[in-house]
């Protein structure tokens, strides 16, 4: 037996290195998630972007925008909270809860790893959604892109937060992530095409995919930094901050 | 039972948990000396795992205090849970995972920097080195025990908190599982556990404490126990013959079915 006066709290740091590689190692395994995460955002890339060369409805940079912000809803929405209502559902938060490390550094190195996945698929999409849209982004369009998307992915798995914090079994994450999923993309992109009129679009502008998507058409110079790009940074931080909020107040470790 | 210091490993003390206006344990105390195997018995629904989740340091008792090697759960829940392997009954690890990456991830969790070798001989210890490269939904009821086990030894605790740890497993695994466990108590270490068998009680278990209801109804060995209870008139209506620990438990916490 170890002598009990060396039987310590391990240091944070070991403990979010060794939950991170662990992390990172679930999330490479889980080909769902990363379906989900990359390869269906450039697809949506390519099926969106399917006028180029003739005349395209909509601007080649809300077009990438929009294929990032559903990567980061997908993400957001359907990877990482499925993964933690499964988790939790299992048993595997109930075995960490006994070690003796703070449960907050759990939660850290799931979005952290989440984030990362969030920022490679970001570049990703642009990288290609600039090939094909045949688009030069200059050092400042990157960094753009990869600051609203980290604000993006944290809308998003605040959101996420949120539903496994006020549901108790995956099926209900899933089936709430769903409709979610499909209502905000509609309202998003229908309302921010101008289709339905500007009142529509108005409003679209203060949802996660309108906002976020206007955001990603000014960072990729596609339009010029407006009054819809301060609705979408407002209604962006607003939405991290309260569904954040409602994610951690309501969450709960063990379902039993 | 104290250690040859003087001191339990595990103090538990007046100890009184709520949920609401339901009252789960009322007023238990007992202590576990070093080197000792200690069963909690109780039928389902008398306190067991809210007394365990109180050692763990995870609810906030109404009243009492447990210690553990002098350390107060409630106010240094970390440094107890240091102290502590914990193996539960219903728990898991992460499916995409194999058993050396879970316990790789479970040394960094306890502090540990272990070798890819170190965990393969903690593996083949357990008689899981075959296992190494599998993922725990893959391996049986049996490995899955002795890998629960494995984790929850892999810091050499002085306390063990075992949750009916032989629970749906055949003979072999379970003679496998209780070697184990004997080594760890081989080694110094104490063990609190839960069980719903008598006879393994009777068997492997030092000290008893039967409770119900969230109360201490008898505390002793198992051989003391059938001793003082032997002309209980409700152990003698629940005896076929020679008295039993299970008649003991049978007698003092009634026949009728719990859940």
């Amino acid at each position: 037996m170890t002598d009990v006066t060396l039987l310590k709290p391990p240091p944070v740091g070991l403990a979010m290195r060794t939950l991170l590689r662990a992390d990172a190692t679930v999330l490479l395994r889980n080909r769902q998630a990363l379906l989900l995460s990359i390869v269906l955002p450039v697809a949506m890339l390519f099926i969106t972007g399917a006028g180029s060369g003739r005349r395209q409805v909509l601007d080649p940079g809300y077009l990438i925008g929009l294929a990032i912000t559903y990567g980061l809803m997908a993400s957001g929405l359907f990877g990482y909270p499925m993964a933690v209502a499964r988790d939790r559902e299992s048993g595997v938060f109930q075995r960490m809860r006994v070690t003796p490390v703070p449960m907050w550094t759990v939660s850290v190195s799931r979005i952290v790893v989440q984030l990362v996945l969030s920022l490679i698929m970001s570049l990703v999409v642009l990288g290609l959604g600039g090939v094909r849209h045949h688009l030069t982004f200059g050092l400042s369009n990157w960094l753009l892109v990869l600051v609203i998307s980290l604000l993006g992915a944290a809308v998003f798995l605040a959101i996420g937060q949120a539903i496994v914090g006020l549901t108790t079994t995956s099926g209900q994450v899933n089936a709430f992530s769903r409709v979610l999923f499909a209502l905000l993309l509609v309202v998003g992109l229908v309302g921010s095409s101008g289709l339905l009129g500007t009142t529509f679009k108005t409003i679209a502008g203060w949802t996660p995919v309108g906002g976020l998507s206007n955001l990603f058409s000014a960072a990729t110079g596609s339009v010029a930094w407006g009054s819809d790009q301060v609705i979408g940074l407002v209604a962006s931080v607003g939405y991290a901050v309260v569904f954040g909020f409602i994610g951690v107040q309501w969450f709960r470790w063990t379902v039993r | 039972m104290a250690d040859a210091a003087g001191a339990p490993i595990l103090e538990v003390d007046g100890l009184v948990v709520r949920y609401g206006s339901y009252t789960a344990v009322d007023g238990l105390s007992l202590s576990v000396g070093r080197g000792e195997i200690f069963g909690l018995l109780g039928p389902n629904g008398a306190g067991k795992t809210s007394t365990l989740s109180a050692i763990e340091g995870l609810l906030n008792p109404a009243a009492g205090a447990v210690k553990v090697v002098g350390h107060v759960a409630t106010s240094e829940p970390l440094a107890v849970r240091a102290l502590i392997g914990v193996q539960l009954q219903a728990s898991s690890f992460q499916a995409e995972l194999t058993l050396t990456e879970i316990l790789r991830l479970y040394s960094g969790l306890y502090g540990l920097t272990l070798s890819t070798n170190e965990l393969s001989q903690r593996l083949r210890r357990a008689g899981l080195a075959d296992e190494a490269g599998k993922r725990y939904k893959q391996t049986s009821g049996g490995q899955q025990q002795r890998f629960s086990l494995l984790v929850a030894m892999l810091h050499d605790p002085p306390l063990l908190l075992l949750d009916e740890p032989t629970s749906g497993l055949d003979p072999q695994a379970r003679r496998q599982l209780w070697s184990q466990i004997e080594r760890a108590r081989g080694e110094g270490g104490s063990i609190l556990l839960t069980t719903h068998s008598m006879e393994e009680a009777s068997a492997v278990c030092d000290r008893v404490a039967i409770i119900d209801h969230g109360t201490l109804v008898a505390l002793g060995t198992p051989a003391e126990l059938v001793d003082q209870h032997r002309t209980d008139p409700r152990v003698l209506r629940a005896a076929h013959g020679e008295v039993t620990l299970e008649d003991v438990f049978i007698g003092l916490t009634g026949d009728e079915i719990r859940d």
